[in-house]
C-alpha cells in the first residue's frame, strides 16, 4: 500500500543546494508545505566535506568584475555569461546570510570576514571557517531550517522515479529505507539537489552517496544532460582513498613538488605563468599528470603521486588554517604535513555537467527545477574554480527555491489516484528486484568494471580510441544490471537494492559522460583530448546536451550566453 | 602487500526475521591499512551482501559510520584495524534501539536536538542587520570548538545518564545548545536555557565524562555541559532582576 | 545504577515505524575506568544521606539536654562508628576530589578581561588548597594550633 502525502514543494536531495532552497521556498511563501526527501539524513550530505571555502566579494581591493573574469575565464568562456553575471552579484549576500544565521566564519582582527587566497582567482575573496567550510555551512543551514514547521523531512527516502503526468512533475515516488515501503511525495514542483556522481569513477573525492542520482532521475523522463563531459580532477587528493586535501593548501602558500623535488609549478610551463600553486584544477591536474608521464613522480602502492609540502608554513599556521588537513593527513596517510609533505593526486572531485537548467533552474520538463552540483546552469562551463560551488549551491538553490513556489501556485495538483498507480507500479518494480537473482552479476564486480572503463576513457587526458571503447564499455556494462544476482531479500533497511538502484543510476551518468566525452573534439577546460590538443572555439564553442536514447544516446549542442567577456586564449 | 586474515563477529538483526540481535562470524582477508569501514564494505561486496550499515564519506566528518568495535563506541572509517587483534566485534551502538544489523534508530536524536533551538534567536528589538556581523577571533573563539560536532552520536553511546535516563537531551544536544549560547551573534540563552535547564537537561549530567574521551572531534561535551550549568545558574539567578525581553 | 540499558533509552516521541531490538547498555559499565569512578561518586551519596541522619540525631541530642549529648557523643566511640566515620572520610575526600576534576570544565574560556587558567594551575591551586585545608583542620582537632 502506497502512502501518499501532498506538498507544494519537493525538493530532492538534502545537502547545501537542497536545504537553501527548502529555506527560499518557505520564505517566499510560509503557507506553502516543503517537502525535503533525502536518501540520507540531511547532516550527511556529502557537502560536509567541503574545506577550503566558498567564493564572495569582500574587500576594497576585489570588484564584481573581477570575480565575474575570473570565472569566466575559469570555465574556459564555456560559462553563460549572465549566469555568472547574477552569481557574482549574489554571492556576498548569500554569504552574509549564512553569517547572519550562524555559520562561524573566520575572521580579521578587526571581526570583518577573513578571506584567503584559492585557484584561478585575482585576488583573496574566498570565505573560510578553518579548513572546514562545507561542514559549517551545511550544519548551519540544517540547522537554520530546523525554525521552519514547513519544511517536513522524509529523511533516509530514496526517491526511484520521478512522477509524470500530462507533462509535467507532480512528485516522486520515494522509497523509504527503514520499513521498505513506497511513498508517492506529490508537489506541484520538484527540485533536484542530489549532488554529483564521482562514484562512477573509482578514485574520487567523492563518498558513497555520491552516486547521480537525480542526474539518472531527470535523464530518464527525457531531460538532458549538459556538459556532462567536463569531469574536474582535484589536483590534489590522498592516493588510494582519494582524500581531499583542500586547495586552501596551496591557498595559504603550499608547494607541490615532483620526485626530484623541483616546483614543478614554476620551473616548467604548465600554463598557470605566476600563479604557479593557484592555477586553476584543470591546468595543476595535467601538471601532475605531466610529471608522473615524464617519470619524475614517486611510486607508491596506491599508484603514482607528487609531494604536497607544508612543512615551511610552521605548525603555528597550519593549526590555525589547516587542522583538519592534519587530522586527515596523519589519520589516512600516517604524514604529519608540519614536518613531511603530503602525498598527492589528481582525484575525480566534480561534476560540471549536469541537469540542464535555465538561469532561473527550470528544466525543460515543466514542473522540474534543479541546483547545485547536480545541475549545469551553467556557471562552471568547462572548468570550476575552486570555492565556486559552494555559494552556487546557496544562490541557484534560493533562486531554483523561489521559481519553484512560482510554478507551484500557477500549477494543477495532477490526479492523487493516479499518481499514486505510478508509485504503486514503482513500488511492485522494486519489490520484485529484492534479494532476487535475475542472473549471475555480482554488483560490486559490476561497479568495479564501469569504474575502470571509465578511469581508462575519461581520465585527466583522453583520446578519442580511449573514450570510444568507454562509450562501447559502459553501453556492454547497462545490461548486466538487469542480471544481478542480489541476496538480500529483506525489507527493513536493505541496502543492498539501494546499492543496486544506485549503480543503474550511475551507468546512466557514465553513458552520458562517456558519449558526450567521444564527440568534443577539442581540448577545453577539464576536457584534455590529446587527438585534439587546443581548443577549437569556432566549432566546438557551445555546451553539449545529452539525451536518453536507445540503443545510444543522442547529442545535441546549445549555445553559450556569451556577454560583457570576448573569449580569449586562456593564460595565467 | 601480504595477505593477513581476521575475523570479524558482526551483529545481525531484521526485525521481521530474527527474535533479537544475533552475532554472525566472518572470516576475511586484510589489509594493513585498512580501517575498520573497509573491513565491513568487503564483507558487504564479497561475503554477505545482506549487510546493512550507515557510511558515506570515510573522512571522519559526516558522522554516519559509528559502532561499537570491541566494545567501544567509534567512528569505523578512522579506526585503523592494526589496532586489534586478529578477532574485531562490531556491533551497533550501545544506548540506541536497532533497526537492523550496525544500524540505529535515530529519531530519538533527531527530537533532542531540535529541543535546544539550534539556530540563532535574534534580539527582539533589533533592527534587521545590514551585511555581516562584526565577532572577534577572540568571541568566536568562546564557541568554536563546541560547533565542532558531526553529530556521529558516540557520546550518547558512551554516557551512562543516557542508558538510565529516557528523557535526558544527552551530551551532543546540550553541547550545541551552550554553542548557540556562547556565539555572540545570538541573543536566544535565557529561551534556550529553560528547556536546557528543565527534566532531562543539563542537571542530569553527573559528570562521567566518557562522552568527552570517545568524541573523535574534541568538542568536549562534558565541558560545554559543566560550563552551561554554571551560565544556567548565573542566569536564572539573574532573571529575577532582569525580567523577560532584555538578552 | 543498572548493568542494563533501559528498554526505552534514546525512544523518540512517535512509536518506532518498524520493530527495533532493545538498546543495549555500555560496554565495561560499571566496571571500567570512567564508568566506575562515576559510580563511586554517585556512591558518595549513600554515605552523605547516612551522615544526614547523623546530623539530625545530634540535633535531636542538643535539644534532649546534656546527658543526652553526653551520650551520644559517646556512642562516637563504638568500633561501627568509627568505621563508618573512616568511610565517610575518604568517601567525602573522594567527592571533593572528583568535584576538582569537575570545577575546571565549568569556566567559560574567558571571564571578563582574564582568559582562563591552565589545567596545570587549576590542579595545583585546587588540590593544594585542600592539602593545606585538611592540615590546618587536623591541627586544629588535634589541639595543636588554637
Amino acid at each position: 500500500m502506497v502512502e501518499v502525502s501532498r506538498h507544494d514543494v519537493v525538493i530532492v536531495g538534502g545537502g547545501a543546494a537542497g536545504l537553501r532552497a527548502a529555506i527560499a521556498a518557505v520564505e517566499a511563501d510560509p503557507q506553502q508545505s516543503v517537502a525535503l526527501v533525502s536518501k540520507v539524513y540531511p547532516m550527511r550530505s556529502h557537502t560536509v566535506s567541503a574545506e577550503g571555502g566558498a567564493a564572495a566579494v569582500a574587500r576594497d581591493d576585489d570588484s564584481i568584475e573581477m570575480h565575474g573574469y575570473d570565472t569566466v575565464k575559469g570555465s574556459d568562456f564555456l560559462g553563460d555569461q549572465d549566469v555568472i553575471q547574477y552569481f557574482v552579484e549574489q554571492a556576498p549576500k548569500e554569504l552574509a546570510l549564512l553569517e547572519n544565521w550562524g555559520c562561524p566564519w573566520s575572521r580579521n582582527e578587526d571581526g570583518t570576514v577573513a578571506t584567503r587566497a584559492f585557484g584561478g582567482m585575482t585576488t583573496k575573496r574566498t570565505w573560510y571557517a578553518t579548513d572546514k567550510v562545507g561542514f559549517h555551512m551545511l550544519h548551519t543551514l540544517f540547522q537554520h531550517s530546523m525554525r521552519f514547521d514547513g519544511i517536513v523531512r522524509y529523511d533516509e527516502h530514496f526517491v526511484t522515479k520521478l512522477l509524470v503526468e500530462d507533462g509535467s512533475v507532480r512528485g516522486v515516488a520515494a522509497l523509504d529505507i527503514r520499513t521498505g515501503e513506497m511513498k508517492a511525495v506529490l508537489g506541484r514542483s520538484v527540485i533536484l539537489a542530489t549532488g554529483g556522481a564521482g562514484k562512477v569513477f573509482p578514485f574520487t573525492t567523492n563518498g558513497m552517496i555520491k552516486t547521480g542520482d537525480g542526474m539518472a532521475l531527470a535523464y530518464r523522463e527525457g531531460v538532458p544532460l549538459k556538459d556532462m563531459e567536463f569531469v574536474q580532477y582535484h589536483p590534489t587528493g590522498l592516493p588510494g582513498t582519494g582524500i581531499l586535501i583542500t586547495e586552501a593548501t596551496r591557498g595559504e602558500g603550499g608547494f607541490v613538488r615532483n620526485a626530484d623535488g623541483e616546483r614543478f609549478l614554476v620551473t616548467r610551463d604548465y600554463g598557470v605563468g605566476k600563479k604557479a600553486e593557484l592555477g586553476p584544477r584543470d591546468m595543476i591536474s595535467r601538471a601532475i599528470i605531466g610529471e608522473v608521464n615524464a617519470g619524475r613522480a614517486f611510486d607508491g602502492p596506491y599508484g603514482q603521486y607528487v609531494h604536497l609540502d607544508l612543512t615551511h608554513l610552521g605548525e603555528a599556521a597550519i593549526m590555525s588554517k589547516l587542522p583538519f588537513v592534519r587530522e586527515l593527513a596523519t589519520t589516512y596517510v600516517g604524514v604529519d604535513p608540519v614536518y613531511e609533505p603530503i602525498p598527492v593526486r589528481p582525484v575525480v572531485h566534480y561534476m560540471m555537467g549536469g541537469v540542464d537548467v535555465d538561469i532561473e533552474g527550470r528544466t525543460v520538463l515543466p514542473g522540474l527545477y534543479a541546483a547545485g552540483e547536480v545541475a549545469s546552469v551553467s556557471l562552471n562551463g568547462a572548468n570550476r574554480l575552486g570555492s565556486n560551488s559552494l555559494t552556487e549551491c546557496l544562490v541557484y538553490g534560493a533562486r531554483a527555491g523561489v521559481h519553484a513556489t512560482q510554478f507551484a501556485k500557477g500549477s494543477d495538483a495532477g490526479s492523487d489516484d493516479s499518481l499514486r498507480r505510478q508509485a504503486e507500479e514503482e513500488a511492485g518494480r522494486i519489490d520484485a528486484l529484492r534479494g532476487a537473482s535475475r542472473g549471475d552479476e555480482q554488483l560490486s564486480t559490476v561497479r568495479g568494471d564501469m569504474n575502470a572503463a571509465m578511469e581508462a576513457g575519461c581520465g585527466v587526458y583522453r583520446e578519442q580510441e580511449s573514450m570510444a571503447k568507454a562509450c562501447r564499455d559502459i553501453a556492454e556494462i547497462k545490461p548486466r544490471v538487469d542480471a544481478l544476482a542480489l541476496k538480500d531479500g529483506s525489507k527493513v533497511f536493505n541496502t543492498e537494492i539501494i546499492a543496486a538502484l544506485e549503480l543503474s543510476n550511475m551507468l546512466e551518468v557514465a553513458e552520458a559522460v562517456a558519449n558526450a566525452a567521444a564527440v568534443r573534439k577539442e581540448s577545453r577546460g577539464a576536457h584534455a583530448c590529446r587527438d585534439f590538443p587546443t581548443r577549437n572555439d569556432p566549432e566546438f564553442l557551445h555546451h553539449s546536451l545529452v539525451y536518453r536514447g536507445d540503443p545510444e544516446p543522442r547529442i545535441e549542442k546549445k549555445a553559450v550566453t556569451l556577454g560583457t567577456w570576448e573569449p580569449e586564449e586562456r593564460k595565467y | 602487500m601480504s595477505e593477513e586474515k581476521k575475523t570479524f563477529v558482526v551483529t545481525r538483526f531484521d526485525p521481521d526475521t530474527d527474535d533479537a540481535p544475533r552475532t554472525e562470524t566472518y572470516e576475511i582477508p586484510v589489509q594493513a591499512d585498512w580501517k575498520v569501514l573497509d573491513a565491513l564494505n568487503y564483507i558487504k561486496d564479497e561475503v554477505d551482501p545482506s549487510l546493512s550499515h550507515r557510511w558515506s564519506c570515510r573522512m571522519a566528518v559526516c558522522g554516519s559510520c559509528g559502532m561499537q568495535v570491541n566494545g567501544e563506541p567509534r567512528l569505523t572509517c578512522k579506526t585503523s584495524l592494526s589496532n586489534y587483534g586478529s578477532t574485531v566485534e562490531v556491533a551497533p551502538l550501545a544506548n540506541f534501539p536497532v533497526v537492523r544489523d550496525l544500524v540505529v534508530e535515530m529519531e530519538g536524536f533527531m527530537e533532542r536536538f531540535k529541543k535546544v533551538k539550534p539556530w540563532i534567536i535574534e534580539a527582539k528589538e533589533q533592527a534587521a542587520i545590514e551585511g555581516t556581523h562584526r565577532q572577534s577571533p577572540a568571541e568566536l573563539a568562546e564557541f568554536k570548538q563546541f560547533s565542532m560536532c558531526i553529530n556521529c552520536m558516540l557520546c550518547y553511546a558512551a554516557c551512562p545518564v543516557t542508558a538510565n535516563e529516557p528523557d535526558y537531551l544527552g551530551p551532543a544536544a546540550l553541547a550545541l545548545g551552550h554553542r548557540y549560547n556562547q556565539d555572540s551573534r545570538d541573543h536566544g540563552a535565557r529561551e534556550r536555557n529553560e528547556v536546557m535547564r528543565d527534566e532531562g537537561g543539563l542537571f542530569a549530567c553527573s559528570f562521567a565524562n566518557e562522552c568527552s574521551e570517545v568524541c573523535p572531534k574534541n568538542v568536549d561535551p562534558a565541558g560545554a555541559i559543566q560550563q552551561a550549568k554554571l551560565g544556567n545558574v548565573i542566569d536564572w539567578a539573574t532573571s529575577f532582576v532582569v525580567p523577560r525581553g532584555g538578552k | 545504577m543498572s548493568a542494563r540499558a533501559r528498554v526505552d533509552a534514546m525512544k523518540s516521541s512517535a512509536a518506532p515505524p518498524t520493530r527495533t531490538a532493545d538498546p543495549s547498555p555500555p560496554d565495561h559499565f560499571p566496571g571500567r575506568g570512567n564508568y566506575l569512578s562515576y559510580v563511586a561518586f554517585g556512591a558518595t551519596g549513600i554515605l552523605m544521606w547516612l551522615a544526614a541522619f547523623q546530623v539530625l540525631r545530634a540535633i535531636r541530642a542538643l535539644g534532649a539536654g546534656e546527658e543526652a549529648w553526653n551520650t551520644m557523643l559517646a556512642s562516637f566511640r563504638h568500633p561501627s562508628y568509627v568505621v563508618f566515620h573512616a568511610f565517610l572520610f575518604v568517601g567525602l575526600t573522594w567527592f571533593a576530589l572528583r568535584f576538582f576534576q569537575v570545577f575546571p570544565k565549568t569556566q567559560p574560556p574567558r571571564m571578563g578581561p582574564f582568559a582562563r587558567p591552565s589545567d596545570t594551575f587549576f590542579k595545583v591551586a585546587l588540590n593544594g588548597a585542600f592539602v593545606v585545608v585538611t592540615l590546618l583542620i587536623a591541627l586544629v582537632l588535634g589541639g595543636a594550633i588554637l
